[in-house]
């Protein structure tokens, strides 16, 4: 069999959740948080993933990995259909698959000191143990920007930021092909971020990793991906090589990178909000998803559920008028003029 | 610097230490900050220097190994029948005192959504809860009440007895000055409404089957939503979020920071936000801290502080935003790492990075002083 080109993909993936209620906690709905995904992750890109809070992200991302069980669909990855696979199968594919969670404290162990919980999967996976693990983990410590002295301090000693190192460290203590980064700065400063950012590029190139990187930093986004999907209501809405800040094609898109709050106070108030209902992925509107909140939405975009095409060289928008909308200069555009940046 | 009168709340030479088996870790080494009444101060800095524990410090919620040490937290409260202002020291106060203070009259959202209080509660029943711990429901119960009546008076086709609910209607809102009390039940049943109205406010989708879910069944950001209706609940004076709204999405960021300003004219909270993002301050913050390695090193207005830096340090963080449209293969970082807090550096903690050092800056800690009108900066060497 040829290698693949593509290391990850997912065919009509769907993840539902349950919803109960009353006293007896009956099932009354089911939540569609993935509903209908179709990826492909070409080996060693990255592929970032951005969109409303609930939108299904971390789900996605946790059923690629099957940490949760798919309602429907395949997942494919390293040419193979890991959608059943159990038992060592299933280890031995999640070896080289790991996942950087959103909530640092939520993933350590608070009574295990940062040695062990970095060097847990070591041990657990024959791999290292006792002096030989120590070392092991302190350089992948040194890698993530600690030192020796954080080696016997337990979770609580740190600050958030450092917390989301030591979850990265851990991740990379299997050296896995596929990470899935889930928010993995979100509460990291910029300069620090910037050395997480810089180093998870680094540790790219030099373990070809390929990764999907999930944020709501659109700027951070854009750095670090290949190409960038965006997430609306349990589907893609849009998965573009090019830059979202210029060259968005859904009304979404633009709504998203017109909300970017502009770091600069003389721009204060510019940005813009995006109106409308939160829309609910129990009941998701029909049609377009997009439509109750969408200023260019016609009659067909409440009755008939837009394709994600094809508009050109890769560039993927599930909506009926792709290509035909004046979306107008956002506040960041003008920002970025203003300051030189373009 | 304004009247102390306008400062709802004042942080003079806070010391925190943590006694841990390495050392004593120096987290806060005299942190002065003053938030004004109906003002949104943005604290910023780098991973590490101590704005979580400044917050932790302020509600006095630093647990063992760590200590306060030194300081004085003032707190202004203001008489809502003499108009009287009264400040009490926060450090000074027993810990039932303390209780009134916390999530009352102090609210704090923390940086790590899992910290739901608890994960075996609801979430309807876990605000209810703070709801009923801190606000007789006499108001709530009543207007919920009215609430019902008006819903049935537009109801289609409109109720038979019209009349009747006009007139109970009437008497109900004639007793909005002096609500009678209600029993246990009503009170319980208002403070779920209540909690369903907090979680409308900040956006969460579908709010009523939210409050019959159990934290670990919400996305993320759901959850932070959550905690800031959690905290709002209450009307607080002071409400800190600690990067609250990192984990929420662009578009809801803007609609809760927007409610949060808008929450601050009607209640007037004051606020601060803790943040990484200067995207974040330069929107929604009039007054900025900038701390490092545990001390103030800067605070002024936010239009002053982008225009007109003067510390060293708030130079280089300014300079490491990324802008948006930048197309760059390496992003800007400070040079240097996170100083150690066992050993911390002598004199300005700054120095072993700075470009400005000089002998001075190796032995005297530089103290926060006003160098130009209500622009305050600990630094021997301010950029003036
Ligand atoms: N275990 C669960 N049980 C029930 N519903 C769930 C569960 N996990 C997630 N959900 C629901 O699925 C939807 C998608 O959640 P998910 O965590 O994937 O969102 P997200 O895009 O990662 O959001 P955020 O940016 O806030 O982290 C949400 O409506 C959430 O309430
Ligand atoms: N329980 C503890 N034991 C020992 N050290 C601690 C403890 N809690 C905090 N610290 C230390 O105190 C310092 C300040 O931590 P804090 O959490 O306030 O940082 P922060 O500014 O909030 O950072 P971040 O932006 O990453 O959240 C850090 O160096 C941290 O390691
Ligand atoms: S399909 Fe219609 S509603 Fe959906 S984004 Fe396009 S124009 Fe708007
Ligand atoms: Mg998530
Ligand atoms: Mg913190």
């Amino acid at each position: 069999m040829t290698e693949s080109e593509y290391l990850v993909e997912t065919r009509g993936l769907k993840k539902y959740f349950p919803l109960t209620g009353g006293v007896f906690r009956k099932v009354i709905g089911k939540v569609h948080a993935v509903d209908g995904v179709d990826l492909h992750i070409r080996r060693g890109e990255t592929l970032g993933v951005v969109g409303e809070s609930g939108c299904g992200k971390t789900t996605l991302g946790r059923t690629i990995l099957r940490l949760l069980e798919p309602t429907e669909g395949e997942i494919w990855f390293d040419g193979k259909n890991i959608t059943d696979v159990k038992g060592k199968d299933l280890r031995h594919i999640r070896r080289q698959m790991q996942i950087v969670f959103q909530d640092p404290m939520a993933s350590l162990n608070p009574r295990i000191t940062i040695k062990n919980s970095v060097g847990e999967p070591l041990v657990v996976n024959g791999i290292a143990r006792g002096p030989k693990m120590r070392k092991m983990v302190l350089e992948l410590l040194e890698k993530v920007g600690l030192t020796e002295d954080h080696l016997n301090r337990f979770p609580h000693e740190f600050s958030g930021g450092q917390r989301q190192r030591i979850c990265i460290a851990r991740a990379l203590a299997l050296n896995p092909e596929f990470v899935v980064m889930d928010e993995p700065t979100s509460s990291t400063d910029v300069s620090v971020q910037a050395q997480t950012l810089n180093l998870m590029k680094d540790l790219q190139d030099e373990l070809n990793l390929t990764y999907m990187f999930i944020s709501h930093d659109l700027s951070v986004v854009k750095h670090m991906s290949d190409r960038i999907a965006v997430m609306y209501l349990g589907k893609i809405v849009e998965l573009t090589p090019h830059d979202i800040f210029r060259y968005a094609q859904h009304p979404y898109t633009f709504a998203l990178v017109s909300a970017v709050p502009i770091p600069d106070p003389r721009f204060a108030g510019k940005a813009q909000i995006l109106s409308g209902e939160v829309p609910s992925p129990i009941n998701p509107p029909p049609g377009c998803r997009f439509n109750p909140r969408c200023i260019f939405a016609q009659e067909v975009c409440k009755t008939q559920e837009p394709e994600l095409r094809d508009v050109g060289d890769g560039h993927l928008v599930a909506c009926h008028f792709a290509g035909t909308l004046d979306f107008g200069k956002s506040a960041q555009q003008e920002y970025a003029e203003a300051t030189g940046s373009m | 610097m304004a009247d102390t009168k306008d400062l709802v709340l004042e942080v003079h030479g806070l010391k925190t230490n943590f006694y841990t088996y390495e050392g004593v870790v120096k987290a806060l080494d005299g942190v002065e900050l003053f938030l004004r009444r109906g003002d949104t101060m943005g604290l910023v800095g780098e991973t590490g220097c101590g704005k979580s524990v400044t917050a932790r410090s302020i509600l006095r919620l630093v647990e063992p190994p760590g200590r306060v040490e030194e300081g004085e937290i003032l707190f202004r409260e203001i008489d809502p029948k003499t108009g009287e202002v009264n400040a009490v020291d926060i450090l000074q106060l027993d810990e039932d005192e303390m209780l009134h203070i916390r999530g009352g009259k102090i609210a704090i959202v923390f940086q790590d959504p899992s910290t739901f209080p608890n994960p075996v509660f609801r979430i309807g029943d876990q605000i209810a809860e703070v709801i009923l711990l801190h606000q007789d429901m006499k108001h709530d119960v009543l207007e919920m009440k009215i609430n019902k009546l008006e819903r049935i008076l537009n109801m289609n086709p409109p109720p038979v007895n019209v009349s009747e609910i006009v007139a109970h209607l009437e008497q109900l809102r004639s007793m909005r000055g002096n609500p009678p009390e209600p029993d246990e039940k009503a009170k319980k049943k208002a403070a779920k409404w209540r909690a369903i109205e907090m979680l409308k406010l900040v956006r969460m989708p579908s709010p009523e089957s939210v409050v019959n879910q159990y934290p670990h069944e919400l996305s993320g950001g759901m959850r932070q939503r959550a905690l800031i209706a959690m905290a709002l609940a209450c009307n607080p004076s002071i409400l800190i979020c600690d990067e609250a709204t990192t984990a929420l999405d662009v578009t809801v960021q803007a609609q809760v920071l927007n409610l949060l300003n808008q929450l601050k004219k009607e209640i007037g909270t004051s606020i601060i936000i803790i943040t990484h993002d200067m995207g974040v301050v330069a929107e929604t913050c009039n007054w900025v801290a900038v701390m490092y390695a545990g001390t103030t090193v800067e605070t002024c207005a936010t239009d002053e502080l982008f225009a007109n830096p003067l510390h060293p340090y708030t130079e280089g963080l300014l300079h490491a935003v990324p802008k948006l449209h930048e197309e760059r293969e390496r992003l800007p970082q400070i040079p240097g790492s996170v100083p150690n807090l066992i050993h911390p550096p002598s004199g300005c903690r700054f120095h072993p990075r700075c470009d400005f050092a000089t002998e001075i800056c190796k032995t005297e800690k530089p103290k926060l002083e006003e160098v130009q009108p209500d622009h305050w900066v600990a630094c021997h060497h301010p950029r003036i």
